[in-house]
């Protein structure tokens, strides 16, 4: 115990006297609260701080706007099919221009001076004219309502109701009320998106100064001393945890610096950013703890490849097939997110690589009972002690052992011949 | 203490290593393990310190199986390395600590330590930034930092220049006197023969000769004379010597300036002195033949160069 202090000790502060370590971490807390802060100065950035005479003024600027905001669109009509075309151009919201010939209309939309013009053959017949058809296409889709709507409405009249008894029948009011049993996902999304993020930035950036600061006992030559001095268990513990304290303390200045700053001045914001920082105390915790333990896990998994690797050139071609693992795990978070309570979801829940993302998206935006909280915590755990344990051991095997990297299947079947 | 390696054989893979290693070496004394490139002085090291496991054989201190961890060892390893983005004081001092030293303990050795090995002045600065030679020193330091009981140093005084060599030299014999037990493994005969009263010389991963060195030689020394002239050459002389003393002696080895015989009988110097003088040889000297480490190692590891 004593050995791993010492080691933690010396390793933690290798850390803190690296010079970019402390000026990354010191400039992005500073970014962090300067996003935040900034836009507090910036007079009509944030509406909180509006008074009402000029909320008034926006409206009505707004109301302009929406004029000014809308599309020209050009018609032809080669029909006496439709009786009011003004009713029908009534439904689509824009600027209308009628045209007399079909190619005065595509003149004009080919110089630009309407967006788009549509030729009315018949009833149930339009021609979409258009330069470019975009991906972001909506005109013709929306024409395409307003005709049919345009027909029943004929269809109504013809039958003996009045336009006011159809407009009638066609605005009966439903309203919709949510009641929300399980979780507001739509709400949690914007900080569980945030957070699970933060791990995946922890583990690419330090997973790699992991397995780097194993390797380099090798690579500097001083394993020998080391292994003839130190516990490996000790050794590789001390390691792996202090580079995962200074990662853990490094995103908790940064993110802390955040938090500070929005609760400082949240007032001015007005909330906007609580779907970021509103997060409630019981999903913080399950963060922290998953977050932390699958962290750990991958930390130890990095101390297992520096433990393999001889050279520190060698750490990126051999981390590939763990950051695979790390980003599939990623993504299946991602992809759960859409769908928290899916099999998917469930079943990577207890996988120790995949739970600590999984489990941590269910409890933030899904429903899931204390026990399976446990388990998969537990798990994670062992795992993470297991991978530790592993990868002393192999630091110990890989002792002078120099050139090519060792491979995993094989070494571990070597550990488990001795 | 009493070590003793018994029997030591490795593998590494295929290929037998050590063919059956046995030495033994007690405080207050000091054992050169000498042998040429590849012998296998350092695996036989790296065996006692536990960073390899023999394949059979065993390795005892007072009679109980030898465990390193249960003892405070001081060890140079072939393999020179230690933190070179560290300063010489940090890394030291975090050393000691890891061997059970307390960190005010860990800090004051350390100072004594690079004050004796004369390198006090670079305590604050990075290791890199030092000479070969100086982190040479630094990793003497290193091994002595503890007080260890044993002291095990592979190949001390490769990269020291003779002066540091000398200041090494007197540490070594220090802790002898002091009575600690000291391996050491080298191919530079001299340093070995001035301190080592044990010696074992590895060839190929066998053991072709140990045992104490003053009897070694005495025994090596045995029915051989040596003999010069002052105004022969050596050549010649040897050639009257196989013509006319062949009754008497062998010619084992000319010298430019010497030549060793072997007696062909144990009693036959008296025999040999006197024909010389009735020859009329102008002998510059006749005596008892005492070897040098060198000749020995040459003789016994040195065949298949």
């Amino acid at each position: 115990m004593k050995q791993f202090l010492t080691v933690l000790k010396f390793e933690l502060n290798s850390y803190f006297k690296n010079r970019s370590f402390v000026l990354t971490t010191v400039l992005l807390a500073v970014v962090m609260a300067g996003v935040i802060i900034v836009p507090t100065f910036i007079p009509g950035l944030l509406n909180s701080e509006k008074d009402e005479t000029s909320v008034k003024e926006e409206t009505s600027a707004e109301a302009e706007m929406t004029e000014e905001a809308l599309d020209n669109l050009g018609v032809f009509v080669r029909t006496d099919q439709v009786d009011d075309v003004d009713m029908l151009l009534d439904m689509m919201p824009a600027q209308w221009k009628t045209f007399q010939e079909e190619q005065e209309l595509k003149t004009a939309v080919e110089q630009e001076e309407i967006e788009a013009g549509f030729i009315l053959e018949s009833l149930s017949d339009v021609t979409y004219v258009v330069n470019n058809l975009s991906m972001s296409e909506r005109y013709s889709y929306m024409f395409q309502n307003a005709l049919s709507t345009y027909q029943r409405m004929q269809y109504l009249k013809e039958k003996g109701l009045s336009a006011e008894e159809v407009m009638e029948a066609e605005n009966v009011g439903v309203s919709l009320s949510t009641e929300i049993l399980g979780k507001n996902s739509a709400r949690n999304y914007g900080y569980t998106y945030a957070l699970v993020f933060v791990v995946y930035f922890l583990i690419i950036f330090y997973g790699q100064m992991i397995a780097v600061s194993v390797t380099t006992e090798k690579s500097n030559r001083a394993i020998e001393i080391l292994v003839t001095s130190v516990n490996p268990n000790s050794l590789i513990f001390g390691k792996v945890l202090a580079g995962a304290i200074a990662g853990v303390l490094q995103a908790v200045l940064i993110l802390g610096t955040g938090f500070a700053s929005y609760y400082a001045f949240q007032d001015k914001w007005g909330g906007m950013l609580d779907f970021l920082f509103d997060i409630p105390a019981r999903v913080l915790i399950i963060y922290g703890i998953f977050a932390m333990l699958s962290y750990l896990l991958y930390a130890f998994i990095f101390g297992m490849l520096g433990a393999m690797v001889s050279k520190t050139e060698d750490i990126s071609k051999s981390s590939m097939p763990v950051m695979m693992i790390y980003i599939a795990s990623f993504l299946i978070a991602m992809l759960g997110m859409s769908d928290c309570d899916s099999m998917l979801m469930k079943v990577a829940s207890f996988i120790p690589f995949t739970s600590g993302n999984a489990m941590f998206i269910r409890v933030s935006m899904g429903s899931v009972t204390v026990w399976e909280t446990l388990l998969s915590g537990v798990l994670l755990a062992a795992s993470c002690v297991l991978a530790g344990i592993l990868s002393a051991k192999i630091f110990r095997f890989g002792t002078l052992h120099y050139g090519n990297p060792l491979k995993f299947g094989a070494t571990v079947r070597k550990l488990k011949e001795q | 203490m009493k070590l003793e390696v018994k029997n030591l054989k490795k593998n590494f893979g295929e290929n037998e290593v050590l063919h059956g290693i046995s030495f033994c070496v007690e405080s207050g004394s000091a054992l050169g393990l000498l042998g040429r490139n590849g012998a296998g002085k350092t695996t036989t090291i790296r065996i006692l310190m536990d960073v390899f496991k023999s394949n059979s054989g065993t390795i005892l201190m007072d009679g109980k199986p030898f465990i390193p961890r249960e003892h405070q060892i001081g060890y140079l390893p072939e393999e020179r390395g230690l933190y070179p983005k560290k300063t010489v004081g940090e890394q030291l001092i975090y050393l000691g600590m890891l061997r059970g030293l307390g960190a005010k303990a860990a800090k004051a050795n350390m100072k004594k330590w690079l004050e004796r090995m004369e390198v006090a002045e670079y305590e604050n600065r990075k290791l890199e930034t030092l000479s070969k030679g100086n982190q040479q020193k630094v990793q003497l330091a290193q091994t002595l930092l503890c007080n260890p009981d044993i002291i095990i140093l592979d190949e001390p005084f490769s990269g020291l220049d003779p002066v540091n060599s000398q200041i090494l030299k007197d540490v070594i014999k220090e802790q002898i006197q002091e009575g600690r037990l000291v391996i050491f493994s080298s191919h530079q005969m001299s340093y070995v023969e001035e301190f080592c009263e044990e010696i074992a010389i590895l060839n190929h991963g066998d053991l072709v000769l140990s045992g104490n060195l003053r009897e070694i030689k005495r025994e090596f020394g045995r029915d051989r004379l040596v003999l010069s002239s002052l105004e022969e050459e050596s050549e010649e002389l040897a050639r009257r010597l196989r013509d006319t003393f062949s009754d008497l002696l062998e010619v084992e080895k000319v010298q430019k300036d010497r030549i060793i015989i072997r007696k062909l009988q144990p009693e036959n110097k008296s025999a040999i002195l006197k024909r010389l003088l009735e020859q009329d040889v102008d002998m510059e000297f006749f005596g008892m033949y005492e070897p040098s480490l060198n000749d020995i190692f040459v003789e016994k590891a040195g065949d298949e160069a």
